[in-house]
């Protein structure tokens, strides 16, 4: 296979969400090193993204009553705005000109995997998504304090009901173990310390503010992998992030989702030195930056969300304009993605999860409903004698299969089908 | 294909298949023809799995009703011991678990208590690996079930789901069990699907992923001409599960509606030797006692209706279900009326081959290990009995060299 093809196949579609037409094209002859700096380098504005209106969310307020007269338009209002959340984020991911910082942002929201159907309110949601943007790419301490004080971390892992009368640890086990330093990197009597540590959160429901009760804090010291002190959150956010083993942790988290999900981590892999300031834009670069960016071996399933973002980008479509929003939101539920809904702390699953028949069938039907909405006109302006060969440059694919190519040729004269084909072959489906 | 045998067909799946001007007869003739042609000989053992995601508080499952700690470890989430089921001097089911306490008392149900593996481990994805993987010493990517599959011919109907995503466990190194989806399967049909079956053939230049990738869509079209039109209909919509406590350590919400599907269709002779399926909200951290309860109860209807449904069918004596969680929780109540992540629970192992009763040790409230109940029976020697005594196959090939056994099996 040609490298230069790969990596800058790899850049396009695990750094970013894809090539629109003719990006990858002119990627490949801008070559490899430009490519990358350019992949690497946040632009100040990006114009894409910004075009595209953030959501009026508003605090809801209090359930009303069951069969109250308010409750009608208290769940109409609820609905509307968890939808305009979700079409929100698909279309930032979509229309953005600079794919890098949307995909740590999505990175984050599968690390810090908060799901929306405990939550119920999309406010406290949005705030928690703002956080993991900003910080997507800063520093890692900085995130984990303000994700401390999210209110729908919080509130996802029960941290507004634990007090110092009885800790309730699932907040803290899961500070260790899924977002700062790994598992088997703490002992039992850790979790229980960790957890009278975090005592005394208190969250409002519907706004997500948190505040702390100084009543139901443990204010007495604990003692916490060997240190023994009186942590706040802030305290305990820069005693985790600063251990050895929340550099290794992180290098393997962006392992797993931008390398490979099913091999495993080589010990000299480089995103743990570029880790060292806790800079996630340090890790990152680093990862692009590494032999294994050109090693054959480490293909990557597309994520649901990430195959249907490439999707729209390729077809020129934007997704709060499909019709219907509801159908969207079904598609994507059906491949078992939904942004804002992962099914549980540990966030979504990857690689050969993706590929039951199940999916392989839900996959036919999203891309024949994503290509009748699309005029293909990147696809129909590309001679149909060279369509099967230049097809590969439209997607951003490394290189087709003599199998897909066949299936291809097949199809040339009818454009609908050929995209439907090219959407859903495995080359497509799969990251090379 | 003869009318009586279509009509017989049609009797067995009616209630999920719309037949009638709207239905598909032609391709339901394709499935029945299927079903018909090559269904799983009689008498075959059949294991359906339930997976209860989240940590399932095994205390308040089977509860020792008369140990003073029980109540004392708890007040707020332990129930009174005159609504619970009692199983003998000792012990009593959830108050909830009425259907499967008829069950016990026709001997059919075998609970094996204090079940675990050494070195607890107390996240759930890890634990949930280790049970699914069969493997709690070393990490290792296939599911025991997967690796079983690994040692059979090539069947996509051999071990089957529901739910769009696979569960590790029917993952193996080179086989793998199919998912099926509840809302059922629509097809490709005409030109596209020729098409699509040119797509999923395999390539030499295909990596693992994509081969991966490649099958998946293979088996799809295998699957879709034996049993997708008994899919085709959505199964009536479940009552409301509690999502709100105990729901972000997965699983799906609708166990009575999959049980309902995998029912129908080993009445209607699909060749599959393992079903699969699941129940989340587990993860009581806080207000668990009606929580649980609710889960317990939808848990035992629905083996209760499952079974029930099996007696109208040649099946009813093949069917073995298994049910387990990745860990129970522990022996003290938090703040919130809840518990924390814990080690050992009990397995149940329901049908009409089993023999009832209890199995392994009650785990002691007196002597706990590092505050938490101990394992008093490795679940590879329940692994290693479904194995042999039900799937028929050496345990080893799967679990390597295991010597435990329970013989919960008649």
């Amino acid at each position: 296979m040609n490298i230069q093809r790969l990596e800058i196949s790899r850049l396009f579609h695990r750094f970013a969400f894809g090539p629109r037409p003719g990006e990858y094209a002119q990627a490949l002859s801008d070559g490899l090193s430009l490519t990358r700096t350019r992949f690497l380098t946040i632009p100040t504005v990006d114009t894409g993204a910004a075009s595209v209106k953030e959501p009026e969310i508003t605090n809801l307020g209090k359930r009303p009553a069951p069969n109250s007269a308010e409750i009608v338009p208290f769940n109409v209002a609820l609905r509307y705005q968890r939808e305009q959340l979700v079409l929100w984020w698909l279309d930032r991911m979509a229309l953005g000109d600079h794919g890098l910082s949307e995909r740590m942002t999505w990175f984050w929201h599968g690390h810090w995997a908060t799901s929306i159907q405990k939550i119920d309110y999309p406010l406290p949601m949005l705030d928690q998504n703002r956080v993991l943007r900003t910080n997507a790419l800063g520093s890692f301490n900085t995130m984990t304090k303000a994700m401390l004080n999210n209110g729908a971390l919080q509130f996802w892992l029960d941290g507004q009901d634990n007090t110092a009368k009885a800790p309730n640890e699932n907040l803290g086990r899961e500070l260790m173990e899924l977002f700062v330093l790994g598992v088997n990197r703490y002992s039992e009597d850790d979790v229980k310390a960790i957890a009278r540590a975090l005592t005394g959160y208190q969250v409002d429901r519907n706004s997500g503010a948190v505040s702390i009760n100084q009543k139901r804090r443990d204010t007495n010291p604990v003692t916490l992998l060997g240190t023994s002190a009186v942590f706040t959150g802030d305290s305990l956010s820069d005693f985790l992030v600063a251990r050895d083993d929340c550099a290794t942790f992180i290098a393997e988290r962006l392992w797993y989702r931008f390398i490979s999900s099913n091999e495993t981590m080589p010990v000299d892999f480089a995103a743990k030195a570029g880790f060292t300031d806790r800079t996630i834009a340090g890790a990152v670069n680093a990862v692009a930056s590494d032999a294994v960016m050109s090693n054959e071996k480490f293909a990557m399933v597309k994520a649901p969300v990430e195959w249907f973002i490439s999707a729209c980008r390729a077809l020129e479509l934007t997704p709060s304009q499909l019709k219907t929003p509801g159908q969207l939101v079904n598609n994507l539920d059906k491949l078992g993605q939904v942004p804002f809904a992962p099914p549980n702390v540990g966030g979504w699953p990857a690689g050969e999860a993706w590929l039951s028949s199940a999916s392989a069938q839900y996959r036919i039907t999203f891309a024949k409903w994503l290509v009748k909405q699309s005029s293909l006109s990147a696809l129909t302006n590309i001679p149909a004698g060279s369509r099967v060969i230049k097809s590969a440059d439209w997607l951003g694919v490394a290189e087709w299969s003599p199998r897909t190519k066949s299936a291809l040729r097949a199809s040339i004269n009818d454009p609908a089908q050929f995209a439907v084909l090219a959407l859903c072959s495995p080359e497509y489906i799969v990251n090379a | 294909m003869d009318t009586l045998t279509r009509r017989r067909f049609l009797k067995l799946t009616s209630g999920t298949v719309a037949v009638g001007a709207t239905a598909n007869l032609l391709s339901f003739d394709q499935i029945a023809q299927a079903a018909i042609n090559r269904p799983l000989p009689a008498g075959t053992p059949i294991l359906v799995i339930i997976t209860l995601y989240g940590g399932n508080d095994g205390l308040n499952t089977v509860i020792p009703f008369k140990d003073p700690i029980y109540f004392s470890s708890r007040p707020e989430i332990s129930y009174k011991a005159e609504t619970m089921l009692a199983l003998d001097a000792d012990l009593a089911l959830n108050p909830s678990m009425g259907g499967i306490k008829s069950l016990w008392d026709q001997k059919k149900v075998a609970i094996i208590r204090g079940v675990g593996y050494p070195k607890p481990d107390r996240s759930h994805f890890s634990s949930m690996a280790k049970w699914q993987t069969g493997s709690p010493e070393r990490n290792i990517s296939s599911g025991w079930l997967g690796r079983w599959l690994d040692s059979q011919p090539e069947d996509p109907m051999l071990a089957i789901s529901l739910g769009s995503v696979l569960p590790p466990l029917l993952a193996g190194t080179k086989l793998s069990g199919s998912a099926l989806p509840l809302g059922g399967l629509v097809i490709p049909k005409g030109i596209l699907a020729d098409q699509c079956t040119q797509l999923s053939k395999s390539s030499r230049s295909d990596s693992k992923l994509m081969a991966a990738a490649a099958t998946s869509m293979r088996n799809l079209f295998n699957l879709s001409t034996s049993v997708q039109p008994v899919l085709a209909s959505p199964a009536p919509v479940a009552p409301d599960l509690p999502t709100i406590n105990g729901g972000n350590a997965g699983g799906d919400s609708n166990l009575s509606q999959q049980l309902d599907v995998v029912a129908k269709l080993i009445a209607a002779g699909s060749p599959t030797k393992i079903w699969s399926v699941s129940l989340g909200g587990f993860d009581t951290h806080a207000n668990e006692a009606n929580a649980q309860a609710a889960l317990l109860g939808v848990v035992s209807a629905s083996i209760f209706r499952f079974l029930n449904q099996m007696k109208s069918t040649t099946r009813l004596n093949d069917v073995t279900v298994m049910v387990y969680s990745e860990f129970g929780r522990r022996v003290r109540g938090n703040a919130s009326q809840g518990t924390d992540h814990g080690t050992s629970g009990p397995m149940f192992l329901i049908g009409e081959k089993v023999k009832g009763g209890f199995y392994g040790d009650q785990p002691s409230l007196a002597k706990l290990v590092d505050g938490d109940l101990a394992v008093t029976t490795d679940f590879r020697d329940v692994y290693a009995t479904v194995l042999e005594s039900i799937l028929k196959s050496p345990a080893e090939k799967t679990l390597g060299k295991w010597a435990g056994r329970t013989s919960f099996l008649t």
